[in-house]
């Protein structure tokens, strides 16, 4: 057991028998009251959220959750499959669960994962990740309002704003949080 | 790196809203924002500090969480209305978004007003004080007042004359789906319902003033009198607490009983704790304060709903989850 107080993003309980992993969390003081939370707290399995008040002081029902490396191979379109690089035990995760993740899911990188048992609690995302350009529009002339910029997609389908200069097939490093070009990578 | 447009529109809003309140006769003052002693709160947390006199006694010294009680004092001793602008201090608060531990407080009391006048006089502060070239959709709205029964009543379905039956809050806290916990207090009952269902669903596009708070919940506020509501309102824009006030409490036996069963709260809370035992000022509760009515509004979030932002992160010049990162 936890105090509701101590629960911040990442933190893992169990409600009503089924997991559910802390995502956002804000104190709050009602005038001249006791001090409560606010947690936002989504389902891995069904990739619902729930919004629950809670007093600081009430218990909450935490897990022990467990990392692991997992590497991935493909998706197909309902299901993440993974590799996990000990056992060599192939795991299935719901992608619904992790909207937009596709985008940054490389095949043959490994990611660190949290298990609460055998359940995928949560998947971590490098903060930066270098891509392949898969396909690089045209540069339309003329247009240099914005610094001269242009968009390209990557081999996992992320849009891309990058400079006019990056090509079709070069390397470029990506801030997975902002999905921002960061710089080209010479390989 | 420093945001000197945002620090160009905090100067601007000072001084718009210093203008209004000296051109209304209220007079301006400085008062400590350290202090050996403060007003027993037991939901707020104080930082402490030691003064150290090489010549006599040290002693513990706390930063004020607001600047009531030397307010009040000048009140009590015949200042008129006054205003402050002043930075206040509030420990174990999360960092970030609406909250930083040290804040930018403007405090106002309007002496011979009420809590319904004190909603006039900051809708036409508010107003008047707008910063130049920035229009937030707010201010375009007329400002919404609604009392505590009618907003209870409207977004959870509970009913406020029924309420003061603790029985009957619990049956309605367990209707909508929450967990009271057994011998709950009244207050925490309460703010299940009220935080869960009642704040999240305030308008957003204007000014509301939530008035009339239950009497259960104790304060420095007078009691209405005729029901068991206490003459304070809360006022938020955007779903951000901006502003709070109170009809402030005259009566002595009352602000005597108020400090005691507070103190003694505070004392019992937190010994063995770790959270510091502030001492009460023993002098507060005797002070003659006349009738009036106080407004405390948080500044920074102010500016933040004037510029269309729902942090006050981006207009501290050094905010302290910064500092700590470095």
């Amino acid at each position: 057991m936890i105090k509701a107080g101590q629960i911040d993003k990442g933190t893992a309980l169990l409600i009503k028998g089924q997991p559910f992993v802390c995502i956002e969390r804000e104190f709050v003081n009602p005038g001249k009251g006791s001090a409560f939370v606010r947690l936002k707290l989504k389902s891995p399995s069904t990739g619902q959220v729930l919004s629950e008040t809670m007093k600081s002081q009430d218990n909450a029902e935490d897990i022990t959750v467990e990392d692991r490396d997992l590497q991935y191979l493909y998706n197909d379109g309902e299901n993440f499959y993974f590799q996990n690089t000990e056992t060599f035990d192939q795991i299935d995760v719901p992608m619904k669960s992790f909207p937009d993740y596709e985008y940054f899911m490389k095949e043959g990188e490994t990611y660190r994962a949290t298990f609460w048992e055998d359940q995928v609690l949560d998947i971590t995302i490098p903060s930066k990740i270098v891509f392949t350009v898969a396909e690089a529009e045209e540069a339309v002339k003329g247009d240099t309002v914005q610094g001269a910029t242009k968009y390209v997609t990557t081999e996992t389908g992320l849009r891309v704003r990058v400079p006019i200069f990056i090509k079709q097939g070069e390397k470029i490093r990506v801030n997975t949080e902002t999905k921002e070009y960061l710089e080209r990578v010479n390989s | 790196m420093y945001n000197f447009e945002a620090a160009r529109k905090r100067s601007e809003l000072l001084m718009n809203i210093r203008k209004y309140f000296i051109g209304k006769d209220y007079l301006e003052v400085s008062t400590p924002t350290l202090s050996p002693y403060l007003i027993p709160e037991p939901t707020i947390k104080a930082f402490g500090t030691r003064f150290i006199n090489e010549f006599a006694v040290s002693r513990d010294l706390y930063l004020i969480p607001s600047p009531e009680i030397f307010m009040k004092k000048l009140l009590a001793a015949g200042s008129g209305s006054i205003f402050q602008i002043s930075q206040c201090f509030r420990n174990a608060e999360q960092l970030g978004d609406v909250h930083n531990p040290e804040f930018t407080m403007l405090e106002y009391y309007t002496v011979g007003a009420d809590d319904e006048d004190s909603i006039g006089i900051t809708i036409d502060m508010i107003e008047k004080t707008k910063l130049h070239g920035v229009s937030p959709s707010w201010l375009e709205n007329k400002p919404l007042v609604i009392t505590m029964h009618e907003a209870m009543m409207k977004y959870a379905g509970v009913d406020m004359d029924k309420a003061e039956d603790i029985g009957y809050l619990r049956s309605e806290a367990i209707r909508l789906g929450l967990n009271p916990g057994e011998n709950e207090e009244w207050d925490d009952t309460f703010n299940r319902i009220f935080l869960t269902y009642t704040e999240p669903a305030l308008p957003k596009d204007r000014e509301v003033y939530l008035t009339q708070y239950p009497d259960k919940i104790k304060c420095l506020a007078k009691d209405d009198g005729t029901k068991p509501v206490k003459r304070r309102w809360e006022m938020y824009i955007g779903g951000i607490e901006i502003a709070n006030c109170y009809d402030e409490e005259t009566d002595k036996a009352k602000t005597e009983k108020y400090f005691r069963e507070e103190e003694e709260k505070l004392i019992r809370e937190r010994t063995g704790t770790e959270d510091i035992i502030v001492p009460a000022d023993p002098s507060f509760p005797g002070l003659p304060i006349p009738d009036s009515s106080g407004v405390a509004i948080g500044l920074d979030r102010l500016l933040a709903v004037h510029l269309g932002l729902n942090s006050i992160e981006p207009l501290l010049l050094f905010s302290l989850s910064d500092m700590l990162l470095q």
